[in-house]
């Protein structure tokens, strides 16, 4: 895969030449560890080698300069430097060789000699055209395919690749989502693809006659196949690695503030990190396991240090691997285990090296770097304000407070204390280390002292100072027993005043005190998800939306470390989930990207319950929803429970990416699809991007789609949007309940206007058709923003449900906001079916007031009537009879509405209606 | 070249040991033997090939460095797994690293068996004098456990040229005996043949930790 020249020294003609007929010269080489030359296989026009021809091919080091200077047997002064020769000429340009490969020789008895492979021969005279001229290194896919082309002259061999992949994704349509699977499909598929290619008569010549070609065209198959298949296979690759991927993915979301300190990096190293970040984050957009396989190369050579002369130094395995592990961390892709997964198990064309060849290696080191992640050794900054302060708040300073403690027990009362203690930071270590009662007494004690301050000052400007003292009777013996400590009470002597001074400048931290971030203790205690802290912190009157300088509160940190009882703690003592950070991040960001699904679960249970509005498809500032980077994430269950709870796939973010653009795998895009299948309907209608993404997937799937879409065409109701098909979800289970308000209130319908405006029109309308201002305002305020018309996937309007849970004021008021009456719904029936089907009445007479047609007929060509009589609602019969039916029509099975209700004999139904029947029969 | 018998060994070994015993500059020296270190436009430090040919046999040496530090000692598996050899590095002034190598030497027998070649080399035998693990105790605990003991010193170039020559013939040797005992297993170690286009699924691809 490297592609790095190679070739077996001991057949070269003009080494085995040089060994059988100059022997004595040759193991004068040996004995004197000369250097010898050999022009690669093929550089050389075979002919009879001279021995002016060996010498010039036999280095001797200088006696100043050994490692760069040499002469050659024929007195030519040679320098070597970076893997090219450069030989001196007596007229012209001096001459100019690749230095191959070395390779080290040791004879029989252990006599080391080198021998060094160059590219062409070291001598002016023999410079052919070359006769075979191969690239030395393949490092991208334009590469291999010239290699193709070139070397079979024309595109035969390319097209015999491309039928291949094409026949085979014709005989697989859906590729198997298990890697052991896909992996033997492809490997199969790899084998004819490389037979069809040694087929072609040039190729097949010119990898027998070098190794290192025919491995330049296996890299090369291997190579064209991948592109023409990547999109194919990565898809399945990332479904398989789901799980890994987003584990991954929390992992490292929840260290995504490392700094690289963290990871002891040195910091000569420091400036090359960002090109390598810049290397590394193109990984993603490499088809090809030689293309990521070079971007991975490319990245870690990237990162080197200079040392004292300006020279590059490259890394050392033991800087390496943690600089490896930064950029990991730092370069945002999501699919991390599955881009390894496919390096590591589809690459084949490798396999014949071994398991030590470097593109090996670097997978190894990749593979190692993802596995220290995941193990969790890194649990990211030890602490996140570790950062701010740069201390290391881990073993030593619990010890410390454990110290600090016991000294803090003793010295409760005595008035000088130890400066440390007063410091916010020690506040700060006593919540990291737990020690909840700690806390409480401290941030109390310098409240009351506080409070004591204040008193005090406020007697000192009375100078009362004895009643001062009585009222410090019953408080802290701290201040008391400072004044005792003056000379008198009303001393002012230096040394009193001084006292008293620094009583007043004594800054104690307080609950609501503020670090040069300004994070509270509330803060700290959230982020380290000390709950029984942030209780305390809370009682003693902690303010709860407190946020710091990136504007995040003790909300957002508790979501975004998955602490879930300080979060349940912050949200039931009020903290607002709506409050977005500098971000625009709000809480529910927080924890959809750290992937903390408890606290997501907690959040959107918690505005349930307490009927609070959490916005699920809230936007960052980069337009991100929640839903975004549950998907982008691979977060399964999360993206499941958002849109579980309203969240929209099809919002789109600042790039125009919707969360399907997002999705990696189709586990994913599944939840994405299913959660609710009609809304996928529309969005298809809406989203282009979504369409293309799917049509890229699976195409039976995006067929189903086609003719969805036709369907829905011709209903003409392609313009609904996924935000109103909730809405109207949420309208129709109001109806079901019969909460009339509520289900006003979804339709943004002033239920209060309504029973005014019926009151109103009843008393004081002016006129039928009065237009005057109060008539006018009144009809205007009744209607609403949303379309009363609007169905859900059944086809079911407000209206439906209305009718056929017999809330005629509702009706009224959908009426009123001009709801068609004869609407259908997917079963054509119009609300008067649903009432008839149930018997309401009241609905019944209202619909057939406001014009709705007694004649309708459903999908199986039942009335209303049809209907009432199949069930055997009286009222409902009495009520349509009422309105002069058709009594004629005759359903799908051929029946008129007698001949149903005489079948299920509802013998009060027959009776009214054969009265009726004879009734109009007389009149007529 | 279809006439030609010979063929190349590939082989693959790791350094080991505990960061600061001068596995990178073991690794260093042996590289710039070959050429000066400015001139490496491979990779890192961390990877080296090397060609060498031990009496017609043609080897291809690939050797891996790994990091040293504690934490990353749970990424050993990852690193050593398929190797054909190993060599376990202690400083001779440091008793802690030559536990750290008894640890490896155990480590590695219970993983990969007796297949692997294992060399022990005292780093900074240059500092005779600060000397604090015993010779007798580190050469009778090599040879209890299979391996050979080698004095090193990257700093003087002693040592590192023989401790490398000697592993790759242990590793010819240990190869032949395989490939006699059994000709169709060569499962470790794969000869490369100009004809072999069938990639075999050999890579056997589970991720073992």
């Amino acid at each position: 895969m490297e592609g790095g020249y190679d070739e077996i020294i001991s057949d070269n003609p003009f080494f085995v030449e040089f060994k059988k007929e100059y022997s004595d010269l040759f193991q004068h080489c040996i004995s004197e560890s000369w250097i010898v030359c050999v022009p690669r296989i093929g550089s050389l026009n075979t002919r009879v080698f001279t021995i002016e021809d060996f010498c010039a091919h036999i280095l001797v080091p200088s006696d100043e300069l050994p490692e760069t200077h040499y002469s050659t047997l024929t007195e030519k002064q040679v320098t070597v430097g970076n893997k090219v020769i450069t030989l001196e000429v007596t007229k012209g340009l001096p001459l100019h060789s690749h230095i191959l490969f070395e390779e080290t020789f040791y004879t029989e008895d252990f006599i080391k000699y080198k021998v060094w492979c160059l590219e062409t021969p070291l001598e002016p005279s023999t410079n052919n055209g070359g006769v075979d001229v191969t690239k030395d290194c393949l490092s991208s896919i334009n590469d291999c395919i010239d290699l193709l082309w070139t070397q079979a002259a024309g595109r035969q061999v390319l097209d015999q690749i491309e039928l291949n992949v094409q026949l085979f994704l014709k005989k697989n349509p859906s590729l198997p989502l298990a890697i052991a699977p896909l992996k033997d499909a492809v490997s199969e598929l790899y084998t004819q693809c490389l037979q069809a290619t040694l087929q072609n008569r040039r190729l097949r010549e010119k990898s027998k006659s070098s190794k290192h070609i025919m491995e330049n065209i296996k890299v090369a198959v291997e190579c064209y196949m991948q592109q023409l298949l990547f999109d194919y296979i990565f898809k399945p690759i990332c479904t398989s690695c789901s799980y890994e991927d987003s584990h991954l993915n929390k992992k490292i979301r929840n260290m995504s503030d490392i700094q690289l300190r963290d990871l002891d990096i040195k910091k000569d190293l420091y400036h090359a990190v960002p090109r390598a970040k810049q290397i590394l984050s193109k990984i993603d957009s490499y088809n090809t396991i030689l293309e990521k396989v070079l971007c991975l190369k490319q990245a870690l050579n990237a990162i080197h240090k200079k040392d004292t002369s300006n020279n590059i130094v490259f890394l050392t395995a033991d800087d390496l691997l943690p600089v490896f592990v930064f950029l990991l961390i730092k370069s945002g892709l999501p699919n991390w285990y599955s881009q390894f997964t496919y390096m590591k198990e589809f690459r084949f064309s490798g396999v014949g090296k071994g398991d030590g060849d470097e593109s090996t290696f670097l997978i190894t080191t990749l593979e190692a770097v993802i596995e220290h992640i995941q193990s969790g050794a890194l649990a990211g900054p030890p602490d996140p304000e570790s950062y701010y302060y740069d201390s290391n708040p881990s073993e030593d300073s619990l010890s410390s407070t454990e110290q600090r403690r016991s000294s803090l027990t003793e010295s409760v009362s005595p008035p000088e204390m130890n400066p440390r203690e007063e410091t916010l930071d020690y506040v700060f270590d006593l919540i990291k280390a737990n020690h909840t009662e700690q806390v409480q007494m401290v941030l109390e004690r310098n409240h009351k002292h506080l409070i004591n301050m204040e008193d005090n000052e406020k007697t000192a400007m009375n100078l009362v100072l004895n009643e001062a003292l009585d009222n410090d009777d019953d408080s802290d013996t701290s201040d008391l027993e400072l004044y005792q400590k003056l000379c008198h009470p009303l001393c002012n002597c230096k040394k009193c005043c001084q006292k008293i001074s620094k009583n007043l400048l004594k800054i104690s931290p307080t609950v609501n005190s503020r670090d040069s971030h300004g994070l509270t203790p509330l803060h700290i205690a959230s982020i380290h998800g000390k709950a029984a802290i942030v209780e305390v912190l809370i009682e003693m009157g902690a303010e709860i939306n407190t946020s710091d300088l990136n504007e995040c509160t003790p909300l957002h940190y508790s979501a975004s470390r998955g602490h879930q009882n300080a979060l349940l703690l912050l949200l039931h003592s009020g903290a607002d989930m709506k409050k977005t950070n500098i971000d625009k991040n709000t809480p529910l960001h927080m924890a959809v990207n750290n992937g903390h699904i408890n606290c997501v679960k907690a959040l959107i249970y918690f505005a349930e319950h307490g009927r609070k509005q959490i916005d699920v498809n809230a936007c960052n500032e980069g337009g991100t929803t929640p839903l975004h980077m549950a998907a982008k994430w691979g977060y399964e269950g999360i993206a499941k429970l958002l849109i579980e709870n309203g969240a929209d796939p099809s919002l789109q973010n600042r790039n125009g990416k919707t969360a399907f653009d997002l999705a990696h795998n189709l586990k994913i895009l599944h939840v994405l699809k299913s959660s609710t299948p009609n809304m996928y309907e529309y969005i298809h209608i809406t989203s282009y991007d979504v369409k293309k993404l799917n049509v890229k997937v699976d195409h039976p799937f995006s067929q189903m789609l086609q003719n969805l879409k036709i369907r829905s065409g011709d209903r003409n109701k392609a313009c609904k949007t996924v935000e109103n098909l909730k809405r109207i979800e949420r309208i129709l289970q109001a109806i079901s309940y019969g909460d009339v308000k509520l289900a006003c209130f979804y339709m943004n319908i002033d239920y209060e206007v309504y029973l005014n405006s019926k009151n109103y029109s009843k008393e004081s309308q002016c006129h039928p058709l009065c237009e005057c201002i109060c008539c006018k305002k009144n009809t205007l305020r009744c209607i609403s923003d949303f379309d009363v018309n609007f169905c859900d996937s059944n086809g079911v309007t407000a209206l439906h449900d209305a009718a056929r849970y017999g809330l005629d004021e509702l009706c009224n008021i959908l009426i009123l906001n001009k709801a068609n009456v004869n609407i259908t719904n997917r079963k054509g029936q119009t609300p008067l079916h649903l009432a008839a089907l149930n018997n309401k009445s009241v609905v019944l007479q209202c619909l057939l007031n406001n014009g709705a047609n007694i004649n309708a007929i459903d999908l199986s060509g039942n009335t209303a009537l049809h209907d009432a009589c199949d069930v055997g609602n009286i009222g409902a019969t009495k009520t349509l009879i009422g309105f002069n039916p058709d009594l004629t029509m005759l359903n799908a099975s051929e029946k008129s509405p007698l001949d149903v209700a005489k079948e299920k004999v509802h013998l009060t139904i027959i009776d009214l209606i054969e009265k009726y029947v004879n009734k109009t029969s007389i009149y007529k | 070249m279809a006439t030609s018998l010979s063929s190349t060994h590939n082989f693959k070994v790791v350094l080991l040991g505990e960061g600061c015993v001068g596995k990178t500059s073991i690794l260093l020296r042996y590289i710039e033997d070959k050429f000066n270190d400015k001139h490496l436009t491979t990779l890192q430090a961390t990877f080296l090939n090397k060609k060498l040919n031990i009496n017609g046999k043609r080897i291809n040496l690939s050797i891996w460095d790994t990091a040293g530090q504690e934490k990353f000692h749970a990424l050993g598996p990852i690193y050593y797994r398929n190797s054909n050899g190993a060599i376990l590095v202690y400083d001779i002034t440091d008793e802690d690293s030559f536990i750290k190598v008894k640890n490896w030497v155990k480590e590695l027998k219970k993983m990969l068996g007796s297949e692997i070649v294992l060399v022990i080399a005292g780093n900074k035998c240059d500092l005779e004098h600060e000397r604090s693990v015993e010779r007798i105790e580190a050469e009778r605990y090599a040879g209890m456990v299979g391996a050979k003991h080698y004095y090193t010193s990257a700093k003087l170039n002693q040592g590192v040229e023989e401790l490398f020559l000697d592993l790759t013939r242990e590793l010819v040797e240990r190869f032949e005996q395989n490939a006699q005992a059994d000709v169709t297993r060569t499962s470790r170690v794969l000869v490369v043949e100009d004809e072999a286009p069938a990639p075999s699924s050999c890579c056997s691809g589970s991720r073992s930790s």
